[in-house]
């Protein structure tokens, strides 16, 4: 019924462009990689600000404020292991256009973000994982519970927790992919909301198989009822893909221009 | 248990369009709620009614309307008589006379009259065109730029017609465009796209979605009309999220109940009561499937329409 949400991952320390700017405080290249998912059609935008154990308030209150401030209060992913520059974050963030997310929980040493996103009236990505990758559905589904409980015992809609079910990687786990999406379909019968990083699913493989592969995986997700991902919307066709998927799950009326808006 | 009532509000709102200049300036749209659903959360701008006339004047209109306009003889005169009856809300002026053909009206002619019908009234103006889509953009370019300043609509930019109607009634006089699509949802979706995309201001697009009269294909204009608020509201469509202007006395007055004489079908009654009949059903089930402004022209189904939005704002 909703249309799909795509979250933008660019915005991420891994990359040195990325980390230099956020150590040196340089919006010019965090703001240039917003400005390209945002003309590519990305609805959040993850900030992946890493550990950031002793500057991570400091750092994500002017992440947020920089890209809301360019960006008409764009809304944004917090992504960090570091739950005081989450709080940090929200003390700042500006709701206009859709609530924060806190990226992530888990049935884990995370699981405290929940008690976090409830707090503060925000979105929450749920990890169906407590250490390591689950064994089966039967464990995900078992964490996937506990969360949900805790959140709903804390006065959290259960829509605002987004459960991910932990996209893996095909090169090696090629035999559990089907029970990644299995799960989703689960999930989704339930009538939770989900997400996931896509494109952890084609790591490893060549640049020109990774948007295939990454379009083939939404398609089938989206089937199953994902409904919502983290991924590179600068990826012309897996963005082609969840707007044409939209269309045909009725997410979106369809016009002749629908991938250009 | 005691019923509590879980409004259903969306965050995404009805574009609103102001229609006219002045004190006397209209707004349609602006809603977060289902069509009339007033219980759910307050509706800013109630749906309005227009009241039709035409460039050829009274010709064969029905008698309590003639007794209305009384001895009007100038287009001015019935243009205020219009303006003046009780529950409207704007005037449309239509150029039935400008198809093309024998004795067709020129454009500059429509020029002229727009500018004395626009003279003679404040509230807000509708132009309408005479259904031939060439004529139409010839006719909204010259209209749009002798009005300019009064906010006028103008019904409608087509499929056909919609890069110079856009460039011309939009962006070069900045008055409303009207994107008509004929009971087509996804043309309708695509039309706000190209205008959109040819720069023309989302607070300047409304959308005709098409007509019909209750009883001829009606229920596809119902369907639409609904599609589209739930996309608007429900989905957040932003390409769908302009109000609706629904034309109802052209197709209604054209349809048998309202031109078959009472001499002709006894058994269905007075000829003039029918037409009205057919104008207000038509019009309520437009409403209620979320018009936001419907276009009368029968005194009776004015009144009866905007009593009917009075109940239940």
């Amino acid at each position: 019924m909703a249309k799909f949400i795509t979250i933008g991952e660019r915005i991420h320390c891994i990359s040195p462009v990325i980390r230099e700017a956020m150590d040196k405080r340089n919006p010019e290249p965090i703001l240039k990689r917003a400005k390209e998912q945002l003309d590519a059609g990305a609805d959040y935008l993850d900030v992946n600000i890493g550990p950031a154990e002793s500057t991570g308030v400091e750092l994500m209150k002017w992440a947020v404020q920089l890209l809301q401030e360019n960006f008409d209060n764009v809304p944004l992913c917090l992504d960090t292991s570091n739950s005081k520059a989450i709080e940090a974050g929200i003390s700042v963030y500006n709701r206009s256009k859709g609530k924060p997310i806190i990226n992530s929980a888990d049935a884990g040493d995370r699981i405290g973000n929940i008690d976090l996103a409830a707090a503060n009236d925000a979105i929450c990505f749920a990890l169906c994982s407590k250490a390591g990758v689950p064994a089966d559905n039967d464990e995900r589904m078992a964490y996937c519970q506990e969360m949900l409980e805790r959140g709903m015992s804390l006065g959290m809609d259960p829509a605002d927790l987004w459960f991910d079910p932990l996209f893996l990687v095909i090169k090696g786990m090629q035999d559990k992919q089907m029970e990644v999406l299995e799960c989703i379909k689960m999930l989704s019968d339930m009538g939770l909301n989900t997400t996931g990083g896509l494109s952890n699913i084609s790591n490893g493989m060549p640049r020109h198989i990774r948007p295939i592969m990454d379009s083939a995986m939404v398609a089938m997700a989206m089937m199953c009822g994902l409904t919502s991902a983290i991924v590179n919307p600068c990826d012309l066709r897996v963005m082609e893909t969840i707007k044409s998927c939209d269309i045909i799950k009725n997410n979106n009326l369809y016009a002749d221009s629908y991938l250009e808006i | 248990m005691a019923f509590v009532q879980k409004p259903q509000v969306y965050k995404s709102a009805i574009n609103t369009v102001e229609l006219g200049a002045g004190d006397r300036k209209i707004a349609l749209g602006g809603a977060t709620v289902y069509p009339l659903y007033s219980f759910d959360a307050p509706i800013e701008n109630a749906p309005k009614i227009g009241v039709e006339i035409s460039d050829l004047g009274l010709e064969g209109a029905p008698k309590a309307m003639l007794d209305y306009y009384g001895d009007c003889k100038t287009i001015a005169e019935v243009a205020k008589k219009a303006a003046a009856m009780p529950g409207a809300d704007f005037v449309c002026l239509r150029f039935d006379g400008a198809e093309p053909g024998e004795g067709e009206r020129t454009v500059e002619d429509c020029v002229k009259i727009a500018k004395e019908v626009a003279a003679a009234i404040d509230i807000p103006l509708v132009i309408a065109g005479c259904k031939n889509s060439q004529k139409d953009a010839q006719i909204f370019e010259k209209v749009a730029e002798a009005l300019t300043g009064r906010n006028v609509l103008f019904l409608s930019a087509k499929e056909e017609n919609h890069k110079t109607v856009g460039a011309s009634v939009g962006l070069a006089y900045s008055q409303k465009v009207g994107a008509e699509s004929s009971v087509d949802i996804n043309l309708a979706k695509q039309l706000n796209v190209l205008l959109t995309q040819l720069g023309v201001a989302k607070e300047n697009i409304i959308m005709n979605l098409g007509s019909a009269a209750a009883g001829y294909g009606f229920e596809y204009v119902a369907s639409t009309i609904e599609r589209v608020k739930l996309a608007a509201l429900a989905q957040g469509d932003a390409m769908l999220q302009m109000p609706v202007v629904t034309p109802v006395a052209s197709e209604t007055w054209s349809v048998k109940e309202a031109l078959i004489s009472e001499d002709d079908m006894p058994e269905w009654g007075n000829q003039e009561q029918r037409g009205i009949q057919m104008e207000i059903v038509t019009a309520a089930a437009c409403l209620a499937a979320g018009s936001d402004a419907v276009i009368l022209k029968h005194p009776a189904s004015v009144a009866t329409i905007s009593a009917m939005v009075a109940a239940l704002m």
